[in-house]
């Protein structure tokens, strides 16, 4: 039966040995403190000059701790003053002679023999000599005395110190013996001077050293085909955090899933993936963590298809990318458009994710067009251009009934002499007969969208002109006041790398309601979450990026209105 | 010591010859236990800092009222029981920044539970049970020392709980020979020094325990 039980106490041995293994902060105070020893620099010590004391504690022959802050001191001998505030524990020899110093802790005391010389000092050396510090840091000199008796001793915390020039470097004398700060560029003497005897050395503030880089944003998360710039700030040694974006190379770990220009910071997210985005300059160097989301571009899809243009119009080109992993967005502004024959036709982009075909010679067969992305090339779409003689001009509404602070669209179809007619929206000369209460705009994709300014009592008159022909339609607006603001919800699915649509409608308290997504700030807190995908040509419009959940604000207004996007 | 091992021999050839059925017992149960116990490395934490106490093994012992429920019973097969049992360690080390210091005195847990362990009966003799308890304790921590000079000497009262695994073994429709194991903790209990800061320790403590069983 025993040995059963003992047999047990064996597994608990085993058990035993768990719990507390961390490290014990606490202090043995309930060990007797048996026996203190005092240690000083020097046991000689010139009159006029200090030295360190050190109380060493000893408990019960177990252990040692420096007790020298619970000591106090005193002495039976008239010659020393000790100083317990600033440069704690030491003792300064007035008389010469030898002196009993005394340490009390509790109940302890021990004695110490000082003998304080009548040696001078004679000459004194600051070290380091000629140093040189950087902006913003601090250097610690030491002051070494040569005596009479040609003893030598440290005189740090005897001694004055000074710099010759205060905006290049200062010295908190007396709290800080010793220790200067360089404050800027340029050279200052720094002095210690002991009685009738000073020592100097120059000291070089040079300009701020780098201490470390940080790269934001950080961790980043972006779309395939899809550029972000990164961002590189400084850490210096004066305090200061410059934007070094410039000045650091810039370089990525997977160049296939992302590359980055080594330059400027502008990367190019190429297949999904991770990579690390370093910046590094001179010895330093930070990174960031990218992740690329979205799927990986499979094929390029163009629209409109077999477009057909009169010479000297333009008409907006879409091209839709399909990715790996089943989504489609907008990839208009990311591709490289070509065309068979760049004489007949351009694709311009002006930004985010807007490409303008501009149709500007006759076609005597169809010139194709493709676009690509990497190794992805869409199929060829082929435009014809022709030049029939324009007919006539209409415009549709007729009138734009406008709110002060919202937009409306007029579109301009031209009809031909071959019986074909064209929107020339975009082709069209626009004007206001009242700019300052509605305005058109005349340029990209704004042509053709009136601008509420001001209440009209007479309505503007807007007219579009093309192919010397005008065309004319009228706007009103009215000064209402907003009553709510409300967001649409996507139907599209959010998976990461689809595009998905909202839309803000503004109601009136006179009950008017009117959609205002494209005069609505639209915002998102979290862009590793989903991103606005063109605030420009695409209002309302964001791309899920990564999973998680972010915020969608929209401001239109004294209105604003949230709305929760989960990318699962 | 020869006839304990005789003794153990022959207990063992009965088990394993007379292995077959018992009834299974129901109602009122006493039983009363020894055995060993482990008080795990423990961890003080004062205002002014962390220190570990290592403590000896030490027997142990318990004594329960109870009441096994009769076969079939909804609640499922087991028993309920009262359990009071005792645990005293010596305390063998404390660790300080400085160092492991030999110390003395002990910390003695008594405790007071409600238990309820859930017994598989298959029909043979043996029986594999398993359960928990909650209730009460006692821990004072009695005349501690480190290297001699006095540590603590106090008492806390404490909520304590317990796991339990083991295996009854039916001499007989009413004695039960019970083979188990405790994993038995507590809230921390708090002790003055006699500097006058005060301490909260762990208390977690491994126990191995035999025992017999009476029914009624």
């Amino acid at each position: 039966m025993i040995k059963l039980l003992w047999s047990g106490l064996v597994i608990l041995q085993l058990l035993a040995g768990c719990g507390f293994d961390g490290t014990a902060t606490r202090k043995n105070d309930f060990t007797p403190l048996t026996s203190i020893e005092i240690v000083a620099v020097s046991s000689t010590i010139a009159a006029g000059t200090s030295t360190k004391l050190t109380v060493k504690g000893n408990y019960s022959g177990l252990f040692t701790n420096d007790v020298t802050d619970q000591v106090v001191w005193s002495s039976a001998t008239p010659g020393v003053t000790f100083t317990t505030t600033t440069n704690n524990n030491r003792v300064t020899g007035t008389n010469t002679g030898t002196v009993i110093l005394t340490a009390t802790v509790g109940t302890l005391t021990v004695n110490y023999t000082l003998t304080v010389s009548s040696a001078t000092v004679s000459s004194m050396t600051i070290t380091p000599a000629a140093s040189t510090t950087a902006k913003g840091l601090t250097r610690q000199f030491t002051a070494n005395g040569t005596f009479s008796d040609l003893t030598t001793q440290d005189l740090t915390f005897d001694a004055v110190w000074d710099s010759s020039d205060k905006t290049v470097a200062t010295i908190d004398d007396p709290a800080n013996k010793g220790l200067a700060h360089a404050v800027a560029i340029g050279t200052s003497t720094v002095s210690a001077t002991f009685g009738s005897v000073s020592g100097i050395t120059a000291m070089d503030v040079t300009k701020a050293a780098l201490l470390s880089i940080a790269v934001t944003p950080n961790p980043a998360t972006i779309l395939t085909i899809s550029t972000t710039k990164f961002k590189a700030t400084g850490s210096y040694t004066d305090g200061t955090t410059p934007d070094i974006t410039s000045l650091v190379t810039w370089s990525s770990s997977t160049p296939a899933c992302a590359t980055i220009i080594p330059a400027d910071g502008l990367i190019t997210a190429l297949t999904q993936g991770t990579t690390t985005i370093s910046a590094s300059l001179e010895t330093f160097s930070g990174t960031s963590a990218l992740k690329v989301t979205g799927g990986n571009l499979t094929s390029i899809t163009l629209s409109p298809s077999t477009p057909t243009l009169v010479k000297d119009t333009l008409v907006r080109v879409i091209a839709t990318g399909t990715f790996s992993n089943s989504t489609t967005r907008d990839i208009s502004g990311a591709v490289e458009w070509s065309l068979a024959d760049p004489s007949k036709a351009t694709v311009s982009k002006s930004g985010g994710n807007l490409a303008l075909l501009s149709a500007t010679a006759v076609t005597s067969t169809p010139t194709a067009i493709s676009a690509k992305s990497g190794t992805v090339t869409s199929s060829t779409t082929n435009l014809t251009v022709t030049a029939p003689t324009l007919q006539a001009l209409t415009i549709s509404p007729v009138k734009l009934d406008l709110t002060a602070g919202t937009s409306g669209r007029f579109t301009v179809m031209a009809n031909y002499s071959n019986g074909s007619s064209q929107e020339v929206t975009f082709s069209s000369v626009w004007a206001s007969s009242d700019a300052a209460k509605s305005v058109v705009g005349n340029s990209g994709i704004n042509k053709g969208r009136v601008t509420g300014i001001a209440a009209t009592i007479v309505p503007a008159t807007i007219t579009a002109s093309y192919g010397g022909k005008d065309i004319a339609a009228v706007a009103t607006v009215a000064a209402r006041t907003l009553n709510t603001l409300t967001i649409s919800a996507p139907s599209a699915s959010v998976a990461s790398g689809n595009q998905f649509k909202y839309s803000a409608t503004a109601t009136y308290l006179d009950g008017a309601v009117k959609d205002v997504t494209e005069e609505t700030v639209w915002s998102i807190d979290k862009p590793n979450v989903a991103i606005i995908a063109d605030s420009t040509n695409q209002p309302g419009q964001v791309f899920a990026v990564d999973s998680g959940v972010a915020t969608l604000t929209a401001t239109f207004g004294d209105k604003s209105q949230t709305v929760t996007i989960t990318v699962p | 010591m020869k006839q304990i091992s005789q003794v153990i021999i022959i207990f063992s050839l009965s088990v394993l010859l007379y292995g077959q059925a018992a009834a299974q017992h129901s109602g009122p149960y006493a039983g009363a236990f020894i055995g060993g116990n482990a008080l795990l490395n423990a961890k003080g934490a004062d205002s002014v800092g962390n220190f570990g106490l290592s403590f000896d093994k030490a027997l142990t012992g318990s004594a329960v009222l109870g009441w096994d429920f009769e076969p079939g019973n909804p609640a499922g097969e087991g028993r309920i029981e009262l359990e009071y049992s005792r645990r005293s360690n010596p305390l063998n080390r404390a660790r300080f920044a400085e160092g492991s210091f030999k110390a003395g005195g002990s910390v003695t847990a008594d405790s007071l539970l409600v238990n309820f362990f859930g017994v598989h009966h298959d029909g043979s003799r043996f029986a594999p049970y398993i359960g928990a308890g909650v209730g009460v304790g006692r821990i004072e921590s009695a005349s501690l020392t480190v290297t001699g000079a006095p540590l603590a000497n106090d008492s806390a009262v404490v909520l304590a709980c317990q796991l339990g695994a083991g295996i009854d073994y039916a001499l007989t429709d009413y004695l039960n020979v019970d083979l188990g194991y405790r994993f038995f903790s507590s809230s921390k209990p708090t002790f003055t020094e006699v500097n006058g800061h005060t301490f909260a320790m762990n208390y977690v403590n491994h126990t191995a325990v035999i025992g017999l069983r009476v029914g009624f």
